[in-house]
């Protein structure tokens, strides 16, 4: 496989590895979908990944899988050099995706009956960070992404770009090495699509890792490279978006 | 957390606590039915002693219509074995008047040796005396009740004249208030004339006869009762195939009986308000089924960013404890609200205990956690790529 080949001799720490990964789903009869054929990819420590691909592709199947929401059906997925790819433990897992990740999903999917507060201080509770402490923290992560006069407003509340906004500070609140990103934008105006694009480029700059999924090539090309999928499988490690954009 | 999606459906929560409240009520009444049972069980028998036995007639069964038993077959029985003292009484209702008072009051017709025996005490001037007996005399023994009913302005009773059953009768003594009862009748609103006057001019045929006799010892009751049985059987000529024309009780099977019978009211209540937790916990799991099926995709919210099995399964389980422990007690308020009214009316004998409200309470808590815990498990488990995509 030439275009894995690629990267091995990149330099940077390899913050996710997947290793011939593949995911099925099951129907009630028992009849495999095969989503994910043989997936294997690297993504260095502080990169900026786009997933691009055609819709039924699996771009959102590999996010969930990246973000331990899936287990793999076969195949294995380094996590900072760890193969977490048949751990099943729940508390293990919840222990990844509440500190070592954070997603931001295109529907936000905030709590309505929180304030924007208290939406961006719930990962710390489950961490079980002290009340003060994390309202402290969520306030402060508010602020710097302009929502400092809005923390005790219900999503209802706030516009869409500004409800993004107080998820990608949900996502970050317990410092994650890693931002999984399934459409941020996708749901937003242009104008507040720019400003969340802005506030993932920033990601970098912290040494973030940032993985998204989206179809658009405007968002994509905010990213440092792009993975393209088709079919359950990896068509390009690094796909080159046509001038026209 | 949890506070905050209860209120968001206050209805919802409202109706499933309902059950709940009942629930809880209900188990406080049958604590407070049960102690008051027990207190009025050991009130009405407060002044019998375990020693006594008592005899009233038997009327109306088969072909014993009638029964011969009288005040005077008291005195025949102290001649029954182990019985060391007997006294007659006739008791019945009659119409106490005094100024513009009327008011029917609970008459006994007593011999001298009744006050003492039946452990009655008198608080001022004096008792019914043999010679009261003897010649019939016109006087009166009155409960406090009486007293405060009649003499509502504090002149003193004794002395005075009141009619009873249109018989001027004078009142020479007053009975302490005890809460007792002799038969039928509260001692507190009891009118006690001399057997003999009562036989013959207050209450005629119309009184019940009753017979208090008392046993040397306990361990002799059985003995003396069937002496009693085969003397008033002689008495009162009965062919051996006719039945008895008198109960006999003795005060100690008398007791076994009320508190027997209490006891059957309670096990019913508590059948009752184990259904009713029973019914309401399964309420309560319904809703929660309901409230996990509607908020699945925040539960995938919540495993998304991180939340455990147990974060979800102690969210959800906490929320149908506190559904149930508010339910609890709002149940342990109006149960023990009830109490005062219902026991102000006297439609049942109640009384307040800490162990109702303190068990109801428990059981509330306790269908939270069992009725909680299968909803709260299953969200707990649900797939969080499953659970996210539901809308």
């Amino acid at each position: 496989m030439p275009a894995s080949l690629l990267f091995i001799n990149m330099s940077g720490k390899i913050a996710i590895k997947l290793e011939d990964v593949y995911k099925s789903y099951y129907l009630a009869n028992g009849e495999e979908i095969p989503v994910l054929k043989g997936i294997s990819l690297e993504i260095k420590q502080g990169e900026f990944v786009a997933i691009m691909g055609e819709s039924g592709g699996g771009k959102t199947t590999l996010l969930n899988v990246v973000g331990c929401l899936h287990p793999l059906t076969k195949g294995k997925y380094f996590l900072d050099g760890e193969n977490i790819g048949d751990v099943k433990d729940d508390f293990t897992l919840a222990f990844i995706r509440n500190k070592k990740m954070g997603f931001v999903f295109q529907q936000f999917n905030l709590f309505s009956r929180f304030t924007a507060l208290k939406n961006v201080a719930l990962p710390a509770l489950y961490a079980g960070m002290p009340s003060e402490e994390r309202l402290e923290k969520a306030k402060k992560l508010l602020k710097s992404v302009g929502m400092g006069e809005r923390v005790n407003h219900r999503p209802t509340e706030l516009s869409g770009g500004q409800q993004q906004r107080v998820a990608i500070c949900r996502a970050l609140i317990n410092d994650p090495e890693i931002i999984l990103a399934d459409e941020p934008t996708g749901a937003l105006d242009s104008k507040s699509g720019i400003e969340v694009m802005e506030i993932f480029t920033n990601f970098k700059k912290q040494g973030k890792t940032v993985v998204m999924v989206t179809h658009t090539a405007e968002v994509a090309k905010y990213a440092d490279r792009i993975i393209f999928l088709r079919d359950g499988q990896v068509l390009s490690h690094n796909y080159q978006l046509k001038s026209s954009y | 957390m949890a506070f905050e999606s209860l209120l968001a459906k206050k209805t919802r929560t409202l109706l499933s606590m309902l059950g709940i409240i009942i629930g809880v009520a209900t188990v406080i009444a049958v604590f407070a039915v049960g102690k008051g049972a027990q207190e009025s069980v050991n009130s009405q028998f407060q002044n019998l002693s375990a020693n006594s036995i008592l005899i009233m007639p038997n009327r109306g069964r088969g072909f014993t219509s009638s029964s011969k038993l009288a005040t005077g077959d008291a005195q025949l029985l102290l001649s029954a074995d182990h019985i060391s003292s007997a006294t007659g009484a006739i008791q019945g209702n009659a119409t106490v008047s005094y100024g513009a008072t009327d008011k029917s009051y609970g008459v006994v017709g007593v011999d001298a040796n009744f006050i003492t025996i039946s452990n009655l005490i008198v608080e001022q001037g004096r008792g019914i005396e043999v010679d009261d007996v003897e010649n019939k005399t016109t006087v009166a023994v009155v409960g406090s009740t009486v007293v405060s009913d009649l003499f509502s302005d504090g002149t003193s009773p004794i002395g005075t004249e009141i009619t009873v059953g249109g018989k001027k009768i004078e009142i020479v003594g007053v009975l302490k208030k005890l809460g007792s009862r002799i038969g039928m009748i509260s001692v507190d609103s009891a009118v006690i004339i001399p057997s003999t006057t009562a036989e013959k001019s207050i209450l005629g045929s119309k009184g019940q006869v009753m017979i208090t006799t008392t046993v040397d010892n306990v361990d002799n009751t059985a003995a003396a009762t069937s002496s009693i049985v085969s003397l008033l059987r002689t008495e009162h000529k009965l062919k051996t195939t006719q039945e008895n024309d008198f109960q006999i009780m003795d005060a100690g099977s008398m007791v076994a009986a009320a508190q027997e019978s209490a006891k059957t009211m309670t096990a019913l209540l508590t059948a009752i308000a184990a259904i009713t937790l029973l019914v309401s916990g399964i309420g309560i799991m319904n809703v929660m089924f309901v409230t996990v099926a509607e908020r699945t995709k925040e539960i995938g919210i919540a495993k998304a960013i991180g939340g455990k099995q147990a974060d979800i399964l102690s969210q959800f389980l906490l929320e149908s404890v506190i559904l149930s422990m508010v339910g609890g007690l709002i149940g342990m308020g109006i149960g023990q609200g009830a109490i005062p009214i219902i026991s102000y009316f006297d439609w049942i004998s109640m009384a307040s205990s800490w162990t109702g409200p303190l068990i109801g309470f428990s059981f509330s808590v306790l269908v939270g956690v069992f009725f909680g815990f299968y909803p709260a498990f299953k969200a707990s488990r649900l797939d969080p790529v499953d659970a996210l995509r539901s809308e």
